[in-house]
């Protein structure tokens, strides 16, 4: 990822974009942050707000008049945020809380005609910046037309703090002062330039006579000069207009003394647009509530409850779904930035790698975002980039590209024609995990694609590579796929019928040439299997799994089969294309196993009933996760008379792998009458496991395998310690990348079991 | 570099020397890290016992730290 890149991400997401009532505010003032402190009774917190961005809070919290109140979002759900009232509250009962900094003296002499709000904003912002102003009026006092207004609307204590703060600044202020035309004449000469309060001493003469001031830099004709306030085009005078114009024209007085352009790049400045989305869906809607006293204004009470309105705006639209990015507390913008700033370590601790092995790659944030942010690529990508850069650590991906070589291996591959049939027109893929997860309706779903479709349908037994892909590894990722399109080009290019969804996808995306279907749309097509089958009690919650998210003729299939078989399903609150991942998508039950039962539950949750998958990594993290959950295929093909579909336990990784190697070697025996490859010795040893420990084994990623191959280790050679209390052994061993540790004891048929735990450090005596 | 001790008393024995373990320094290494720690040994065969403890704890924790730097 360059920096470019990341510019071009960032600006996708709008998290960060001004919300309706700051966009809309010509000053922009945070309303957001000034309605939150409000909220949590912080009135000083609130005035720090106003201080922040209002030149003369005590004044314009009074009097301002709120253009954002018709572009609060609450307006569409109950009344708008009362803005104005709420300021005058907070300004009658704090004192300033944040004094600007005022910046060094540059030079540059700027006079200031009229001592109107305008004026006053414009020799403040001024004199902020550096810019040594003086505020001349013929009055005898600043405040022009404000000075009019009653004691009840603005206390005489408001104009005499703005006094204050202008003098806090170093403005001079000349009262009393002619500015007949004479005089003005005389004064242009004087300064580098000039702004003219048009509300406070109307049309003066010279440059100021005639002609309009350039609407976004408020630059008259002759260089240096510059006008503003007054009343508006519609004709009535705004407060914030005059603020509004004095600060603009103080920001084009800096540029004009520093030589710059007046124009470039002042989009934002005055009321914008935003591109935030709130999505007001849920929140419940509330009338204003106006204070009991009008005349006293808010009570604490009454204001606290009104700013309690405020809906905050914000979008988070992915984040209030996605259970990895509210785990990393960050919404793509901010993932994004420390995803570039982890690759750009040369030197240190990578501390986002565990983050950006942890997203599902599932895409649901990426439908939510009104900008389709594309939070999945970039986190495969940087995957492959960290594979590349040999950054890549391997414990996240190791034992999930191990599990995927064994399918892949001899001992689980599998490709062969019909029996009785030299050629195939269709060849079944049941993919790796429904092999694993169900190996019995593999063997159902092939004797009915067999036994009811045309021209032969062959049977492949392997795995897709998506853990590859996932992983980054895309030299694996592309060795995987070519094997498989070699091996399918053998079988005389059949229509592959793929019965997972993420096969499917991936030869959809990565192997375009090639036929393929998914089992569902075939299955749909047919005459169903006839008999008396198992049906669930009542409804179940129909579950998507993630990767059928662009998958609408199987989504549509799925609901068609359950339909036909009397199956009554009912949508969880997010499925279709919104569907969430199970934990197991984009290996990030790997990378960080806790968060990966979360997904799980979080898929559940969706709905309270029990469920209904038709993804068989979907159906066993779901069971995994204590929810029961059967496949679509139990349905389909299961009789009546068999054990429950809900109640089938997670086999767990040991248990997938063994139904794997079991599953090929079954139908190589009944239908092709093959036996398969001799087993290794480690095979054969008995173990005796207890559930607790097996579950114990599964959460470490322990294979039975393993725990074979450490016995196997140790009762050969005889190295292994023994505990003279129990008669335990303890023994390790290290097949390839972790070294494993079994406690077991000896017993009448083989070994028990008690204990089983691996690291990846390498002892003295260890080899690999 | 100093030695860090993880050798704490132990009733396991080593099945094949039929001597209790002892405490005595080791090298273990990963991804191009070496550390010397002191671990309970066989003294006969230099069998070396890593209690679960350790292999869950505070190995698990270096592991993951080397993976990241």
């Amino acid at each position: 990822m360059d920096q470019l890149q990341l510019r071009e991400l960032e600006a996708r997401c709008i998290q960060e974009e001004q919300p309706f009532c700051t966009a809309a505010c010509p000053i922009h003032v945070d309303v957001r942050a000034f309605m939150a402190a409000l909220a949590r009774d912080d009135v000083r917190g609130a005035r720090k707000v106003l201080d922040r961005t209002m030149p003369f809070p005590e004044i314009l919290g009074r009097l301002c008049d709120a253009p954002c109140r018709p572009f609060c979002k609450r307006g569409e759900i109950g009344d708008p945020l009362a803005i104005g009232s709420l300021e005058r509250f907070c300004v009658s009962r704090t004192q300033t809380m944040v004094k600007l900094p005022k910046l060094p003296n540059k030079g540059g002499k700027v006079a200031v005609f009229g001592a109107g709000l305008s004026g006053m904003t414009a020799a403040l912002d001024l004199a902020r910046k550096g810019r040594p102003a003086t505020l001349i009026t013929p009055d005898d006092d600043i405040g022009g037309r404000l000075r009019s207004l009653p004691a009840e609307i603005l206390p005489g204590e408001a104009l005499a703090q703005a006094r204050t703060i202008l003098a806090g600044y170093g403005v001079t202020v000349m009262t009393a002062t002619s500015l007949d035309d004479a005089a003005v004449t005389n004064l242009i000469d004087q300064y580098d330039a000039v702004y003219c309060d048009r509300d406070a001493v109307g049309a003066l003469a010279g440059p100021f006579a005639a002609g309009e001031p350039d609407p976004l830099s408020l630059a008259l004709a002759q260089d240096g000069c510059f006008a503003g306030g007054g009343l508006g085009t519609d004709g009535n005078y705004s407060v914030i207009k005059q603020v509004e114009d004095g600060r603009r024209a103080a920001l084009s007085i800096e540029r004009f003394l520093q030589k710059v352009s007046l124009t470039a790049q002042r989009d934002k400045e005055g009321s914008c647009a935003t591109r935030m989305v709130t999505v007001i869906d849920g929140i419940a809607p509330a009338a204003e509530i106006p204070p009991a006293d009008p005349a006293q204004g808010y009570t604490p009470a009454e204001a606290r409850a009104e700013a309690g309105r405020c809906i905050l705006c914000e979008c988070m639209e992915c984040v209030k779904q996605c259970v990895y990015l509210r785990e990393y507390k960050e919404y793509p913008k901010t993932l994004v930035r420390r995803i570039y700033n982890n690759l750009a370590i040369v030197q240190g601790t990578r501390n986002a790698n565990k983050m950006i092995n942890a997203c599902s790659l599932c895409g649901q944030c990426t439908v939510i975002c009104p900008h389709d942010f594309p939070v999945a690529e970039v986190c495969r990508s940087t995957r492959q980039e960290m594979v590349a850069t040999g950054h890549m650590p391997p414990s996240p991906h190791d034992f999930a590209l191990e599990d995927m070589r064994f399918s892949q291996s001899e001992a689980c591959r599998l490709s062969r024609h019909q029996p009785g049939h030299d050629a195939s027109r269709f060849l079944f893929y049941p993919g790796c995990q429904l092999a694993g997860s169900a190996p019995d309706l593999v063997v159902r779903a092939y004797e009915f694609l067999s036994g009811n479709l045309t021209g032969g349908v062959g049977l492949m037994l392997g795995c897709c590579g998506i853990p590859a892909h996932w992983a980054g590894q895309q030299a694996l990722f592309a060795e995987t796929l070519d094997g498989f399109r070699a091996e399918v080009a053998q079988m005389g290019r059949p229509t592959l019928i793929a019965a997972c969804s993420s096969c499917l996808s991936v030869f959809r995306e990565f192997a375009p040439d090639l036929a393929v279907t998914s089992l569902w749309e075939v299955l749909d097509g047919l005459e169903l299997p006839a008999g008396e089958r198992r049906r669930p009690e009542a409804a179940l919650a129909l579950h998507d799994p993630c990767t059928a998210r662009y998958q609408d003729g199987v989504r549509t299939s799925v609901r068609s089969l359950c339909a036909k078989l009397g199956l009554a399903v009912v949508e969880p609150a997010l499925g279709g294309e919104l569907a969430d991942c199970c934990g197991y998508g984009g290996l990030m039950q790997f990378a960080n196993q806790p968060l990966g039962t979360k997904a799980a539950l979080v898929k559940a949750g969706r709905s309270r009933r029990d469920g209904l998958a038709y993804c068989a990594m979907c159906r066993d993290n779901l069971a995994a996760a204590g929810r029961p959950v059967a496949h679509l295929l139990d349905y389909l093909f299961a009789a009546a008379a068999d054990p429950d579909p809900l109640a089938r336990a997670n086999p767990g990784f040991s248990g997938r792998h063994e139904n794997r190697a079991r599953l090929k070697e079954r139908l190589l025996a009944s239908l092709w009458q093959e036996t398969s490859v001799a087993r290794p010795a480690h095979a054969a040893i008995p173990l005796l496991i207890a559930p607790e420990v097996a579950a114990l084994l599964d959460s470490r990623l322990i294979l039975e395998e393993d725990v074979r191959k450490v016995i196997e280790h140790a009762e050969r050679s005889g190295r292994y310690l023994i505990h003279p209390g129990t008669g335990h052994r303890l023994a390790s061993f290290r097949p390839v990348r972790v070294t494993y540790w079994i406690e077991y004891e000896t017993i009448d048929r083989g070994f028990r079991i008690h204990n089983g735990y691996s690291h990846r450090m390498r002892l003295p005596e260890e080899t690999p | 570099m100093s030695t860090f001790s993880f050798a704490e008393a132990t009733a396991w024995q080593c099945a094949g020397c039929n001597r209790p373990l002892e405490p005595a320094e080791v090298k273990v290494t990963y991804l191009n890290s070496v550390f010397t720690v002191e671990l309970m040994v066989c003294p006969g065969c230099g069998f070396v016992l890593v209690p679960e403890s350790l292999a869950v704890g505070k190995m698990l924790e270096v592991e993951q730290l080397l993976e990241d730097k």
